[in-house]
């Protein structure tokens, strides 16, 4: 059982660690060279119009006022208005549009990663050495040392191009008006909660390639762990006291070994998972889906600060949520981790 | 809007509830079954429209897929400078004056007659034009427009934090009065002579928002636009970075012939290449060098090109560099860089050498000048001439990522690094992103730097002044000397150069008073003269606009100023 209490001190944990990431990209920010006032108005302007910038957004107060104020409107989650990507948007705003585009992707680039993965690692150390293993480990090592932005596009031109079999880019054909229907954000769940079959079909036929791209990456790092991890249970004491009781091989690896093996692959998949919502930038600029990666890179560019301050913080706060699930999940594996 | 979405989709759920969603899931695929759905959403679903995938069959609304880099920031014209909201305001949005699509003259848009006497611009209205909201157009929407964009006394004024540098850019400085005679007729003081005025009517930026909408919406307008334009909005989607516009079938003007127009936006080149290619895009613009040749290689698209308004350069700082401020130097260092091959090579041809500030189709382009051609010999006797034979160094300060341009600044860098080291300068390339590079060179901590401009009104002035005239007072200039320190009072940043040439001046100057086009035309042939003489920048290349066109677009009118002119295109 986990107690609140260990979940209590996780939670509280989380406050230090959010108001370093703050103060560090505060300070990022104001040390990194470039006046926001000045990309603002843009070159048109004249050297008073951009004075008359910086005064309306507070950019001209002292250093340490604008700290103060970052800080305390960041503890109510709020952080200002966009300058310049989305003009007058609150951050709030630009981001619970972007973040379901990312969690979607996420979401089912790691399902592929992680119900692929899983039985590909068990199976290769369960043969282990075997032509099985050799194929499996040798896909995974081709999966992981692929790059994205060769492969998406290489996919693009043979399942778009060549067999014309999927679309290039973007979440649902354009011709839907998926903005009509939203009630989560993540496309292929509101065409479904709409009943619009043939936007569903859409949606999810936009998300195989992308989804697969970072699915094989996924997978391949958690067969390979898997496989290792697996390996090592199989070598233990209390494996070789099940099989010398009698119990089959295929039990002893799924009932005794799997559970004990599963807390290393979880590592992998929390770290993976929490990167990958904050954004998995390659395969969002090859693919078109202009998630929270692609808004946090754009906004660096141009020197959006409202934005890359909440974007940065939102993932850092989602970070730490997922490694806290994980940490959750390893004491359920293993009660004595609460200690 | 999400509440109408939320009530909707649960209607939906519910009559989807039961038999549909599982079972429908496995057969739906097959298409019969979701056109019946969707004709019957559509009818009792009122704002939601969806359509066949295919896109352009019979009873389908047609819908136009133009592919472009970047999203809107905002849909208010004057909320922001950037080409993107140009690109859809453009469709919402009259302007007073238009230019003729493709050309860089003026026609009839909003104003039916307009001259331009002295400081009094006299302007008479078309009557009868509609606004989206059903209000009917009149001298008073400019006005509140102009009032909203400028005037922060206004009860309506956007705001300081809201209003984009073309509001005295484009207006606000010329402006000093607005008096209207009765709804149709207006006449504008100006607070100068100044021929570029019906010009800058004519900026996406100088478009009328209604009055009405502008007291109902405040700044929100930024999501809710009400123009007269051929098109209107039916949807911003900012989670997918897609805008939705419907045709206005009461718009005054030709067209709009398709029913719908969908702005998409794909970052990068090769893939908005390969959706066009694919048919997923009807239009593409933003296209670099690489993702041109896979548009001119795709079976059913073409590339469509013309000669770009704009400019790419070199500034010379000579209010920072000793050396510079010989012309002979400036002179050496134009010959000895290769622009025909940085044209040709590095940005694949895609662009023209340049001669002078002012491109060609642009009144006052000196068609007598020719680019410095490339003679290190030349350059190197010019260099012993001025007395530095033995070479010098300097810094070429220059921006990373790539501009239309100089699409590959970095690469035109090094050119220029390994072109001058044949004649014995040195170059140091200080790269940095381009907002940064902005500031640095902006206050003159430049020795040189590349940059480069685009036409907002297709007048010379826009070149000729804003780029090379000081603008600082007649006290802060020297008597024979042909620079002026960045730090002088009021001293135009624009100028990289810090060139103050008074002949140049006095030519510019005139010609921005000059309201006789003959007589504009041999002035800004003399300044460009004198321009390229003085070699205040090596002049880089005119680079053309290109545009990726599906073989089902007719009537597709590609233009270097304003548009794109969706209203025309049709499909097939």
């Amino acid at each position: 059982m986990i107690s609140t209490r260990f979940v209590l001190k996780r939670l509280l944990l989380l406050v230090p660690v959010l108001v370093g990431v703050a103060s560090l990209v505060f300070s990022i920010l104001h040390l990194s060279p470039g006046d926001p006032a000045l990309t603002i108005a843009g070159e048109r302007a004249s050297e008073e119009f951009v004075r008359q910038v910086e005064e309306s957004l507070g950019l001209n107060d002292p250093i340490w006022v604008q700290y103060g104020r970052f800080l305390a409107d960041a503890a109510q989650f709020q952080f200002g208005e966009s300058f310049i990507i989305q003009r007058n948007t609150t951050v709030r705003e630009v981001l619970a549009n972007k973040l379901p585009v990312t969690l979607e992707l996420a979401l089912y680039g790691q399902l592929i990663g992680i119900s692929l993965g899983i039985p590909l690692g068990i199976l290769s150390a369960v043969k282990q050495d075997s032509i099985t293993d050799h194929l499996t480990r040798i896909g995974a090592l081709a999966g992981i040392s692929v790059p994205i932005f060769w492969s998406g596009p290489l996919l693009i031109l043979l399942f778009a191009q060549v067999l014309g079999l999927l679309p290039t880019s973007g979440r649902i054909s354009v011709l839907y008006n998926v903005e009509a229907i939203r009630v989560t954000g993540l496309v292929t769940i509101d065409t479904l909660i709409a009943g619009e079959l043939d936007m569903f079909v859409s949606a999810v036929r936009h998300m195989i390639l992308p989804a697969s791209v970072i699915g094989v990456y996924s997978m391949a790092l958690i067969s390979r762990m898997m496989r290792s991890s697996m390996l090592e249970v199989i070598r233990q004491d209390y494996m070789r006291t099940a099989r010398a009781k009698g119990q089959g091989s295929k039990i002893t690896v799924l009932k005794h070994g799997f559970r004990n093996a599963m807390i290393p692959v979880i590592t992998v998949i929390g770290i993976q998972f929490g990167g990958l919502l904050g954004g998995a930038v390659l395969t969002e600029t090859v693919f078109a889906i202009g998630g929270i990666g692609t808004l946090l890179v754009e906004a660096i560019k141009v020197g959006d600060y409202p934005i890359v301050q909440g974007t940065v913080l939102t993932f850092a706060f989602l970070f730490t949520l997922v490694n806290l699930g994980v940490d959750i999940t390893y004491s359920i594996l293993d009660p004595r981790i609460e200690q | 809007m999400s509440q109408d979405g939320n009530s909707l989709s649960r209607r939906r759920f519910l009559s989807a509830a039961g038999t549909a969603t599982a079972t429908a899931a496995l057969a739906g695929c097959t298409g019969g079954n979701g056109d019946e759905t969707t004709t019957e959403e559509t009818t009792d679903g009122g704002e939601t429209t969806t359509e066949d995938d295919s896109g352009g069959n019979g009873d389908s609304p047609s819908v136009l897929r133009y592919g472009r880099g970047s999203h809107s920031p905002t849909l208010d014209f004057q909320n922001s400078t950037s080409g993107e909201v140009a690109k859809v305001t453009e469709q919402l949005y009259d302007t007073l004056i238009n230019f003729e699509p493709g050309k860089s003259t003026l026609t009839q848009g909003l104003a039916t007659e307009y001259t331009l006497e002295g400081t009094t611009a006299s302007i008479t209205l078309r009557e009868g034009v509609m606004f989206h909201n059903g209000e009917e157009f009149t001298a008073q929407d400019f006005v509140a427009t102009y009032r909203r964009f400028v005037d922060s006394d206004y009860e309506n004024y956007a705001g300081d934090d809201y209003v984009s540098a073309y509001g005295p850019f484009t207006l606000g400085s010329w402006i000093d009065e607005i008096q209207v005679d009765g709804d149709y007729s207006m006449t504008i003081e100006l607070t100068q002579t100044y021929a570029p005025f019906l010009r800058n009517l004519a900026m996406f930026a100088a478009a009328v928002h209604s009055q009405a909408a502008i007291e109902e919406y405040g700044t929100e307008l930024s999501s809710n636009p009400v123009g007269t334009g051929p098109f209107q909005l039916s949807n911003l989607d900012d989670a997918n970075e897609l805008i939705r516009l419907e045709a206005n079938s009461d718009y005054w003007g030709d067209g709009p012939n398709v029913d719908e127009v969908v702005f998409v936006t794909i970052g990068q080149n090769s893939t908005r290449a390969q959706s066009l290619a694919s048919g997923e895009l009807d239009i593409t613009d933003g296209l670099g060098a690489q993702s041109s040749v896979q548009v001119e290689n795709a079976s059913n698209a073409e590339l469509v090109r013309t000669e770009g308004i704009n400019i790419g350069y070199m500034a010379f700082n000579m209010a920072s560099v000793e050396e510079f401020r010989d012309r002979r130097v400036r002179q050496a260092i134009s010959h000895a860089i290769n622009t025909e091959a940085i044209v040709n090579e590095i940005y694949s041809g895609f662009a023209t050498q340049a001669s002078q500030p002012l491109p060609p189709n642009v009144l006052g382009h000196n068609d007598d000048l020719d680019p410095y051609p490339y003679d290190p010999d030349e350059a190197q006797r010019l260099l012993e001439e001025a007395g530095y034979g033995d070479g010098f160094s300097f810094e070429l300060a220059t921006f990373q990522n790539p501009r239309g341009y100089n699409p590959s600044p970095i690469q035109t860098a090094e050119t220029v690094r390994s072109n001058l080291g044949d004649i014995g300068i040195e170059v140091e390339i200080n790269q940095q992103s381009f907002g940064p590079f902005l500031e640095y060179t902006a206050q003159g901590r430049h020795d040189a730097c590349f940059l480069g401009w685009y036409t907002d009104n297709a007048d010379p002035d826009n070149f000729m002044y804003v780029l090379l005239h000081p603008q600082v007072e007649e006290g802060e200039l020297t008597d024979g000397q042909d620079w002026v320190s960045f730090d002088a009072e009021g001293y135009n940043t624009s100028n990289r150069s810090g060139w103050a040439n008074s002949e140049y001046m006095d030519l510019v100057e005139q010609g921005q008073s000059a309201y006789d086009e003959a007589e504009r035309e041999s002035l800004y042939n003399e300044a460009n003269q004198i321009a390229h003489d003085e070699a205040p920048w090596v002049y880089l290349d005119y680079a053309d606009e290109l545009r990726g066109v599906s073989n089902r677009v007719s009537g597709f009118q590609i233009a270097a100023i304003s548009g794109p002119y969706l209203n025309l295109v049709s499909l097939n």
